[in-house]
């Protein structure tokens, strides 16, 4: 059995965003407008996330870095969630039930990497965008949590793919939005238990690091970067 | 002694003595009250397609005895897409047209169908199985994957004479039940995005 993970190599992303874009698009997460966004209530299942790490010169040196769901090994989110609508899959992948969730918000408090987003109201689209939204991913209604699911849809899409081709499923079969999206190929997508993924060998490596490894969330988005770390802005 | 003690020492103590057990005219009305409530939403929950919907009309009076079993028509030449698409399709008046432009036979239903596609009518099938609209089922992962057979979900429909009129509401149990039959993923992601 697969156990997905992503590693997003810092050295090599520019904060291009193009990973944002595309999983907007990807996953019909609607804008927020300007009203909302004011009240901090956007949602973005991934972010960048601004690091200072010391001076640059006279200006910060600022590091911008992609934060998705880190689909922890074991997610606090699930511990606390009251009617199941979270729960990890047997491929490691954490996921959401937006018909089962309550709105309760027990696991954006939990979650240590706050990438869970609450609708506080119905999605809506400027016109013609609504058009546009993608078939294999709900449309989230008002009240329930939501946050990135690494493409899910896509696996199951690989899924059939294979089985129609008859082979089982390489590596590259599966690969979410903004991975396909990086334009500086700082992302690369796979199985952490397959010995000879390109994941596998990248976690190996003496740059691999991952966010608040202390907590014991075992996430599986694993960060490589040379450099030391300075706090968040 | 002033007013108020005057009023106190009026006032019975409830002691032990008094009677718990039997409810009275108002415990009555209450247990009643209850007992009818629970009793309405039972039944209003168990029929309330029977009492609010209205059953399900077609346009034509559909024999799928007489397609299927009696002239050989596999499923696949009226739903043209279960074997390629997640949905199963409903036929177009011209997949109808090819053996009905004219009359084969002397039913009421087909004279009345030979009639629409000459008049170039739109046949406006109603969908008579239903799950809920935040399920992504794929027919074709189901019949080309895993090889079920139709009836496996929509039971004996081929052997019917005439359409049903109520939906049949696709339950989440009943997906469950078969996946860990067959021992196959009961992974959220599987159907809930």
């Amino acid at each position: 059995m697969a156990r997905w993970s992503m590693v997003i190599d810092l050295d090599r992303c520019t904060g291009c965003q193009a990973c944002v874009v595309a999983c907007q698009v990807e996953n019909n997460v609607p804008p927020a407008g300007a009203d909302q966004a004011a009240a901090g209530r956007t949602i973005s299942w991934m972010r960048l996330a601004p690091f200072q790490n010391g001076e640059h010169g006279t200006r910060p040196d600022l590091k911008l870095v992609p934060i998705p769901c880190m689909h922890c090994d074991h997610p606090p989110c699930i511990k606390v969630c009251p009617v199941k609508a979270t729960q990890i899959g047997e491929e490691g992948l954490v996921a959401q039930v937006y018909p089962r969730c309550i709105g309760c918000r027990y696991c954006t408090t939990a979650c240590p990497y706050t990438v869970r987003q609450f609708n506080w109201r119905r999605p809506e689209w400027p016109q013609p965008m609504e058009r546009g939204l993608s078939p294999d991913v709900s449309v989230r209604p008002r009240g329930v949590v939501e946050k990135c699911s690494f493409c899910h849809h896509r696996l199951q899409r690989a899924k059939d793919k294979v089985s129609a081709e008859n082979r089982p499923l390489r590596e590259g079969d599966y690969v979410p939005a903004c991975v396909e999206s990086c334009p500086a190929e700082a992302m690369v997508f796979g199985d952490l238990d397959d010995p000879r993924s390109n994941v596998t060998r990248l976690s190996q490596s003496p740059r691999a690091f991952r966010l608040l490894e202390e907590l014991g969330t075992e996430p599986k988005v694993i960060y490589l970067s040379k450099g030391e770390w300075g706090g968040e802005v | 002694m002033n007013a108020r003690d005057e009023q106190k020492s009026a006032v019975p103590e409830a002691g032990p003595t008094h009677k718990w057990h039997h409810p009275g005219r108002w415990g009555a009305v209450i247990i009643g009250f209850l007992a009818f409530t629970v009793i309405s939403a039972t039944a209003a929950v168990t029929l309330q397609d029977r009492i609010f919907r209205r059953p399900v009309e077609q346009p034509i009076k559909f024999n799928h005895k007489l397609h299927v079993e009696d002239n050989q028509l596999g499923c696949s030449t009226c739903h043209e897409y279960y074997e390629k698409e997640t949905f199963s399709g409903l036929p177009d008046p011209d997949v109808c047209a090819f053996c009905h432009s004219e009359k084969q036979g002397d039913s009421e239903e087909e004279a009345r169908l030979v009639k629409m596609i000459a008049d170039g009518e739109a046949l406006e099938w109603k969908s008579l199985f239903r799950q809920p609209p935040h399920v992504f089922y794929s027919h074709r992962r189901h019949v080309l994957v895993a090889k079920l057979e139709c009836k496996t979900c929509h039971g004996d429909i081929a052997s019917t004479t005439a359409p049903p009129t109520r939906v049949t509401k696709l339950r989440m149990q009943d997906c469950i039940d078969c996946h860990h039959q067959k021992n196959v993923s009961t992974d959220c992601t599987t159907c809930h995005r």
